[in-house]
């Protein structure tokens, strides 16, 4: 089975290391909330208000997900000491679209995949199975790895920080972003890719319009 | 879009503390035998209680066998042409802990078998999938992926979709429920005035659904999503996210708010989820259906959760049995039925609630075949 997509607005954003002027302060002006914020957070909040989605569903991805949380959380634990309950509550998968959620009292359906090296392909079939229903969906997937001693597992990925968001709806159109989806010369983290080629193939003149295939 | 198709409930397997089938588990609930117990081998030889599967096999061998055990008993000879939908929380986190605790560094870590794709991976070294997913939202994980076989079957996508909610004890997730202050000492007693927490506890719970009806099948009838947007651990204290699942659940599902025979809770013990969720089903159902918390004998599963219990609503409306609040003893609120002992009647359809994490909510209804 095949869904076309409109690429309504896309956005895209990487670093080697740390992801500088995501315009947290401007985005989220509350510091009890920017405070909490986790990275992936910070870059879903700025790819989001990129592509100007506020409210609606959102499929959500990263395959490592709040792995600075995860890894604060194991070093305490072997060090014998106690868990800080921030962390905690900032190390599940959905972290970084619940605070979106929340900065925009968004109170409708939002998931998130965690499918791998595979991730971002399957933001793109869940989303183009919901976006059937006939509204628009925000796609959103970030890593942020940049944590203590990445190195010691890290020999593929040149981007620790990276985030990729695309608004959508279903179109009976006809496809016109033709590229290769696993094209991945420049080292972003796999999980992101397919969502990262179709945002770099979109034109800025044309009706963006991309088939997934289920 | 269209929905015609029916996504049934066919086969399931199961393991957790409290039964390693249907039956031990159902036998369980119903007779109030909880399987949590006091155990110091987790954060710090700190004794909680929690809810540890009994099994000579490691759990992802046991995982594994779990899913075998679908096709022993199913229509399908293989999984070639089924959907692999995954449902949990932490993957594989404590095959990361056994190393980076035993070696103190990330060197033998793999990352393939650390994050929430290690099951999929762990699944697909036995079994051949036509494709898989995995859903990684905190305690409805498997809730959701649910709610997805049900709108990939009803949109007429696959034809076979094997869900699989699965979540393994670690030292991260019990030392940090504990951090939270959030853990019980004992069984815990959902909706009790005198509630004094939750129970971590490990599960892996697989249902095959399929768009065929089989003997012995039970219908997802609808599937309802919504966000709190209001705070990372505290749900809304109206419960007005958990209600706006249950409406939209109701909606999918085409049928009233008095159809509900009984809704299986998602019922933690806590202080804040017990109170938001009772305030949500009493203001959109008053007192009409039972409503119970199975979590006393299972514990909260986590990411497990919702498939767990939804064979436990499968299991209700084939035996007509709904099962007590084991443990309840002075109910906190007096305006829903919690029921305070077994009931036998004819049940036609239930709801299964499971809350998470940063406001995320499913409520999924089920139904006998019609």
């Amino acid at each position: 089975m095949k869904i076309n997509l409109e690429i309504l607005e896309r956005a895209y954003i990487s670093d080697t290391k740390e992801i500088i002027d995501l315009k947290t302060k401007e985005l989220v002006p509350k510091m009890v909330t920017r405070r909490r914020l986790t990275r992936s957070a910070k870059v879903a909040v700025y790819l989001a208000s990129q592509v100007s989605f506020t409210n609606g569903r959102i499929i959500y991805g990263s395959s490592f997900g709040e792995i600075p949380a995860t890894a604060y959380i194991l070093k305490s634990i072997k060090d014998k000491e106690g868990i800080s309950p921030t962390y905690f509550q900032n190390s599940v998968y959905n972290t970084a679209v619940s605070y979106l959620s929340m900065l925009h009292n968004n109170k409708c359906e939002i998931t998130t995949i965690s499918s791998g090296d595979n991730t971002s392909q399957n933001i793109l079939k869940s989303g183009a199975i919901k976006a059937l229903d006939g509204d628009t969906l925000l796609l959103i997937a970030t890593e942020t790895l940049d944590i203590e001693n990445i190195e010691e597992v890290n020999s593929c990925i040149d981007f620790l920080e990276c985030g990729v968001a695309l608004k959508v709806k279903v179109t009976q159109e006809n496809a016109n972003i033709k590229c290769d989806f696993k094209q991945n010369k420049e080292n972003f983290p796999n999980s992101l890719i397919d969502m990262i080629n179709i945002a770099k193939n979109c034109n800025n003149y044309d009706i963006n319009i991309v088939e997934i295939e289920i | 879009m269209q929905i015609n198709n029916k996504a049934y409930i066919t086969t399931t397997s199961l393991s957790c503390c409290a039964g390693d089938n249907e039956l031990e588990l159902f036998s369980n609930i119903c007779d109030g035998i909880s399987g949590i117990k006091t155990d110091s081998t987790y954060f710090n030889n700190t004794p909680v209680a929690i809810g540890k599967i009994k099994s000579d096999l490691n759990f992802f061998d046991n995982l594994v066998s779990k899913c075998g055990e679908i096709l022993l008993k199913s229509n399908l000879d293989n999984f070639n042409n089924t959907l692999l939908v995954i449902g949990s929380s932490v993957g594989g986190i404590n095959i990361t802990e056994n190393i980076y605790f035993g070696e103190g560094d990330y060197k033998n870590i793999d990352p393939n078998y650390h994050n929430i794709n290690t099951i999929q991976n762990i699944l697909e070294q036995k079994f051949t999938f036509k494709d898989g997913i995995s859903f990684s939202t905190a305690c409805t994980s498997s809730a959701n992926a649910l709610g997805y076989a049900y709108e990939v079957i009803t949109k007429g996508i696959y034809s076979n979709v094997l869900v699989i909610g699965v979540d393994a004890l670690s030292q991260t997730t019990v030392g940090g429920f504990l951090s939270l202050g959030v853990l019980s000492s004992n069984p815990c007693k959902p909706f009790d005035v005198n509630r004094d927490g939750m129970n971590v506890a490990e599960a892996m719970a697989c249902l095959l659904i399929q768009s065929k009806v089989t003997n012995n099948s039970v219908e997802i009838c609808g599937v309802g999503y919504s966000s709190d947007a209001y705070h990372m651990t505290h749900p809304h204290p109206e419960g007005l996210g958990a209600k706006k699942a249950m409406e939209n659940a109701l909606e999918m599902a085409n049928i009233t708010k008095e159809q509900i025979d009984y809704i299986n809770a998602h019922g933690t013990g806590t202080q804040a989820n017990d109170s938001a969720e009772e305030k949500a089903i009493e203001s959109l159902f008053g007192g009409i259906p039972c409503v119970s918390s199975t979590k006393s004998i299972t514990g909260h599963t986590l990411g497990a959760s919702g498939a767990l219990e939804a064979i436990i609503c499968k299991l209700v409306l084939e035996n007509n049995l709904i099962p007590t609040n084991t443990f309840l003893e002075t109910e906190e609120n007096k305006n829903i039925d919690l029921v305070m002992k077994n009931i036998q009647q004819n049940i036609n359809y239930v709801m299964s609630n499971s809350f998470a994490f940063g406001g995320n909510n499913c409520s999924l209804v089920f139904g006998k075949v019609q």
